[in-house]
C-alpha cells in the first residue's frame, strides 16, 4: 500500500495531449479501469468460491432442515410413511390447549422447565462468580485449580450422567456419605432421583454442576481484564475485599453475567439429554421437561404419527428462546 | 442331531438344498438374548440351503425402533426384521415398509405355531377397526393383510422369586392367591429389609399398569367389568367402586417395592434381582433368559403367574399367551422368497426347540410333547399360567375396548403417583385415571 502518486494515472490524466473525448475503456485510463474491474471480478469470484462451501452447507444442513422441520410442524407423520397428512395449525392448538391428552402434559413439563430456567442460571452465577474470584486471587496452582474446576465440563456426557445415577441411588455414594457423617436422616431411602420431591432439585444440581465450569472460565477471563488501577483506587478509598468485589468487580462483569444467564436459560429451555438419561422424566412425570416431551413425541411413542407435534413443540421452544434472547439483548444494551 | 434339526423344517418348506445358493440375507433383532440362538440356527440353514443369514442385534427397544425408522427412510432395511408382534409389524405394513405375506403363509406354515398365536401379524376385523382413525399408529392397513409371522410367544405378569431368599423367609411354594402373595412379600421384606422387596422396571412407565394392575383387575372384576374400567361410563371406570377396589389391591404392594424401583429400567430391575438386591422380580416369560445372561440359574428361580384374589370374579385366572415378537420381511428385500424360507425354517419344531434351549425363551412354535424336557422346569412352570378357558384367560393383546388414542405411558405416570411414589390416594388416583381416559375418548376421532 502506498500513498505516492501513481505515474501511470498522472500521465494518463495529463492535459494538452488531446482534448478530444475518448471512448470509455480506451487508452491508459481505460486499460487501468478495465484491469481494476477484472481484478475486482476475480476477487469477487474467489470470495464467492471461498464462502460457497459454507453457503452450500448452510443451505443443505441449515435452511433445508429448518424449512423441513417447520413444514413438518403442520403435518401428521410417523417418520417413514410415504405421505404427510396436513393438519394446519392443529398441532400447535393441540399442544397449547385443544387436546387434553397433550396439553396438560405440556403445561406440566413447562412448569418443570420454568423451575429449571430460574434455578439453573441463578445457581450457576451464584457458584461460578465467587469461584472465579477465589481462583483469580489464588497465588499458587491457579492453572491446576482452573483445570480441576473445568473437569466437569470436559467429562460431561452420557457416561458421567450414568455415574451420577449410581451416586444418587438408594445405596449410592451420596446416601452413604450422609450416613457416615451422621446425617442419615437426610438420606433418601428411594434414592435422590426416586423421591418426587428431590428428583427435580437433584437434576437442577447436576445441571448446574455441568454448567459451572464454562461460566467460571468466562468470569475468570472477565476478571483478568479488569484494570488493576480500578481495584487499587477502590482499596485506597477504603473498600475491603467484600465491598470491592460487590461494588466494583460485580458491576464490571455484568455483561458476562448476562451472557452466562442467557446461555443457561437457553440450555435449560431446550436441553433434555441429562433428563432423558437419568430420569426419563420420572419418577412418574415429576421431572418431565419440554425438550424431553418433544423428544418423547418424536421417538418414544411407539411409531405413533406424532413427529409433527414434536416439531411444533420444537418451534414453540424456539419462539420462547427468541423472546428470551431479545429481552437479554435489550437488558444488555440498557446496562452497557 | 444337527442334521436332523436342519432337515426337518426344510422338508416342511418343500425346498431343496441350494435353492437360494450363494444368496445372503440380512436380519436385525432387538433381542440380544436371541442373537446367539439365531446365529446357531443360521449355521444350520446355511448348511441346508447355501443361504447365508447375517444377523445383527440393536438395542434397547427404543434405539432399535429409531434405527428401523431411519433405515426405512434411507431404504437401507435388512431383509428380515424381528419386531414386536401386532404392533410394529402393522405400523410398518400400514406404511408399505413391511411386505404383505398373507398369500404366502398357508395353513401348513401357520399350523406350526401354537394355537393362540397362529394369526399373529394379521389385520383382523378388530385390528382394521383400530387402524381407521387418521391418527392411529396402524392407519393404512387393509383387512386380511399379514405383515409378520410369530417368532416368540409368552406373556407378561410372571413373578419370579429367588428360591434361596424365599426359603430363608420360610416360603417353599408359590402363593395360591393375592393375599398369600402379599403375605409372602411381607415375610421376605421382614427377613431382609433391603434385599427382600419386589423388583420391577418402573422407570418404563407402563410396566406397573400392564404387568400388574391389569391382570389383577381382570382377576378381581372379570372380563366385562375390567374392560369397563377403560370405558366412558363413569359408574364403571377407574373412579367407580370397582376401580377403587382394584387400585386398593395394587396399593397393597406399596411397602414391598425394592428401594428405588421407580428409577430402574426393566433390564436394571432384572439385574438387581439377579444380584440379590430383591427377593422378587415381576416380568414376563422372556425375563428368564435375561436372568440367565446375568448369571442366575433358572433352577434357582421360582416362577408363577401373578396370583389372583381368592374372592375375585376369576380366582383361577390364566395369563393368555400372545406372540411377543414376530418376523417381518421388508418390502425392499431383494430376496423375499429366501427370507420366507428362513422364517419358515425357524418355525420348524426341532429348530424352535433348539432355539428355546439356546435363548431360554418360549418360541411361538408348538413344540408338543414334554415342554419341560425341552425348555427346562422353570420355563415350563411359567407356561402353566397359559392354561385357562377363554372366559378365565386375561388376554393382554385385546385393545378394542380402549380409546384409539389411548396412551398407556401417560396412564402409567398417574398410577405411579399411587405406588410406589405415594403422592396420591386411591381415590385421587382413580379420579385422575378416569379423567385421563376420558380425555383419550374425547380426542378419538
Amino acid at each position: 500500500m502506498t500513498t505516492a502518486p501513481r505515474p501511470a494515472v498522472a500521465e494518463a490524466t495529463g492535459a494538452g495531449r488531446s482534448t478530444a473525448p475518448r471512448p470509455p475503456g480506451t487508452g491508459l485510463l481505460g486499460r487501468a479501469t478495465r484491469r481494476t474491474g477484472r481484478r475486482r471480478g476475480y476477487e469477487a469470484l474467489s470470495g464467492w468460491l471461498f464462502v460457497l462451501p459454507a453457503v452450500a452447507l448452510f443451505l443443505v444442513m441449515g435452511l433445508y432442515t429448518v424449512g423441513y422441520g417447520f413444514l413438518l410442524s403442520f403435518a401428521r407423520w410417523n417418520g417413514f410413511a410415504p405421505h404427510w397428512d396436513w393438519v394446519g395449525v392443529q398441532n400447535y392448538k393441540d399442544l397449547l390447549w385443544a387436546n387434553p391428552a397433550y396439553a396438560p402434559r405440556v403445561r406440566h413439563a413447562a412448569t418443570h422447565t420454568l423451575y429449571v430456567m430460574i434455578a439453573v442460571p441463578l445457581l450457576t452465577v451464584l457458584v461460578s462468580f465467587p469461584l472465579a474470584v477465589l481462583l483469580n486471587s489464588a497465588r499458587r496452582m491457579q492453572t491446576l485449580l482452573r483445570s480441576v474446576y473445568f473437569v466437569p465440563y470436559v467429562t460431561s456426557g452420557i457416561a458421567v450422567f450414568f455415574a451420577w445415577q449410581y451416586i444418587l441411588q438408594p445405596d449410592g455414594a451420596v446416601n452413604a456419605a450422609l450416613k457416615t457423617l451422621g446425617m442419615g436422616s437426610l438420606a433418601q431411602p428411594q434414592g435422590w432421583l426416586g423421591n418426587p420431591h428431590t428428583a427435580l432439585p437433584t437434576m437442577i444440581v447436576v445441571t448446574v454442576w455441568g454448567a459451572v465450569p464454562v461460566a467460571m472460565l468466562m468470569y475468570l477471563t472477565g476478571l483478568q481484564t479488569i484494570d488493576r488501577s480500578v481495584l487499587e483506587a477502590a482499596e485506597l478509598d477504603g473498600a475491603g475485599w467484600w465491598r470491592a468485589n460487590a461494588s466494583v468487580v460485580w458491576p464490571l462483569v455484568r455483561p458476562i453475567t448476562a451472557i452466562v444467564v442467557l446461555l443457561n436459560l437457553r440450555d435449560s429451555l431446550q436441553g433434555f439429554q441429562t433428563f432423558l438419561v437419568m430420569t426419563n422424566g420420572g419418577p412418574g412425570d415429576h421431572t418431565n421437561v419440554l425438550g424431553l416431551e418433544a423428544y418423547r413425541l418424536a421417538f418414544l411413542k411407539d411409531l405413533a404419527p406424532t413427529l409433527g407435534l414434536a416439531s411444533a413443540l420444537g418451534w414453540l421452544l424456539f419462539a420462547a428462546a427468541l423472546v428470551l434472547a431479545l429481552i437479554n439483548l435489550r437488558v444488555l444494551r440498557s446496562r452497557t | 442331531m444337527a442334521t436332523v434339526v436342519a432337515l426337518t423344517p426344510l422338508a416342511a418348506c418343500g425346498g431343496s438344498s441350494g435353492s437360494g445358493g450363494g444368496d445372503t440375507l440380512t436380519m436385525w433383532t432387538f433381542k440380544q438374548s436371541h442373537l446367539a440362538a439365531l446365529r446357531n440356527a443360521a449355521v444350520q440353514f446355511k448348511k441346508q440351503t447355501g443361504i447365508t443369514v447375517k444377523i445383527d442385534a440393536y438395542g434397547p427397544d427404543d434405539a432399535y425402533t429409531t434405527k428401523v425408522q431411519a433405515a426405512a427412510k434411507t431404504h437401507d432395511l435388512p431383509d428380515v426384521l424381528e419386531v414386536h408382534s401386532d404392533g410394529e409389524d402393522l405400523v410398518l405394513g400400514g406404511t408399505g415398509i413391511a411386505k404383505d405375506i398373507a398369500g404366502d403363509v398357508g395353513s401348513d406354515w401357520s399350523g406350526l405355531y401354537q394355537k393362540g398365536v397362529q394369526t399373529s401379524g394379521t389385520v383382523t376385523d378388530e385390528k382394521y377397526k383400530e387402524s381407521l382413525p387418521g391418527d392411529s399408529k396402524t392407519h393404512g392397513v387393509q383387512k386380511g393383510q399379514r405383515f409378520s409371522v410369530p417368532f416368540t410367544a409368552g406373556t407378561f405378569g410372571i413373578v419370579m422369586g429367588n428360591k434361596q431368599k424365599l426359603a430363608a423367609a420360610g416360603i417353599t411354594k408359590p402363593p395360591a392367591n393375592w393375599a398369600e402373595f402379599i403375605a409372602d412379600l411381607k415375610a421376605t421384606k421382614a427377613k431382609d429389609p433391603t434385599g427382600g422387596g419386589v423388583a420391577l422396571g418402573l422407570k418404563v412407565k407402563a410396566t406397573g399398569l400392564t404387568w400388574v394392575l391389569q391382570p389383577l383387575a381382570f382377576a378381581d372384576l372379570g372380563k366385562d367389568k375390567y374392560q369397563a374400567l377403560f370405558g366412558k361410563d363413569s359408574s364403571a371406570d377407574f373412579s367407580s367402586p370397582d376401580g377403587l377396589k382394584v387400585l386398593g389391591l395394587y396399593d397393597q404392594m406399596q411397602p414391598y417395592w425394592m428401594p428405588g424401583a421407580q428409577t430402574q429400567e426393566i433390564d436394571g430391575a432384572d439385574q438387581a434381582f439377579a444380584q440379590g438386591k430383591a427377593a422378587w422380580d415381576i416380568g414376563g416369560t422372556f425375563t428368564l433368559a435375561f436372568l440367565q445372561q446375568n448369571g442366575m440359574k433358572p433352577d434357582d428361580v421360582m416362577a408363577f403367574g401373578l396370583p389372583a384374589p381368592a374372592d375375585g370374579a376369576v380366582p383361577q385366572r390364566a395369563l393368555g399367551p400372545l406372540a411377543l415378537t414376530g418376523l417381518t420381511i421388508a418390502s425392499t428385500s431383494k430376496h423375499p422368497d429366501n427370507a420366507e424360507k428362513w422364517m419358515k425354517f425357524l418355525a420348524g419344531q426341532q429348530v424352535a426347540a433348539q432355539f428355546a434351549k439356546d435363548a431360554t425363551d418360549v418360541p411361538a412354535t408348538e413344540l408338543g410333547g414334554d415342554t419341560a424336557s425341552v425348555m427346562g422346569a422353570t420355563l415350563a412352570d411359567m407356561l402353566k399360567t397359559f392354561n385357562g378357558t377363554p372366559d378365565t384367560t386375561y388376554d393382554p393383546s385385546l385393545n378394542d375396548f380402549r380409546p384409539p388414542t389411548y396412551d398407556q405411558d401417560s396412564m402409567g405416570d398417574v398410577l405411579a403417583d399411587l405406588t410406589p411414589l405415594g403422592q396420591k390416594s386411591v381415590e385421587q388416583t382413580g379420579k385422575a385415571m378416569a379423567k385421563l381416559d376420558n380425555s383419550f375418548w374425547a380426542t378419538s376421532k
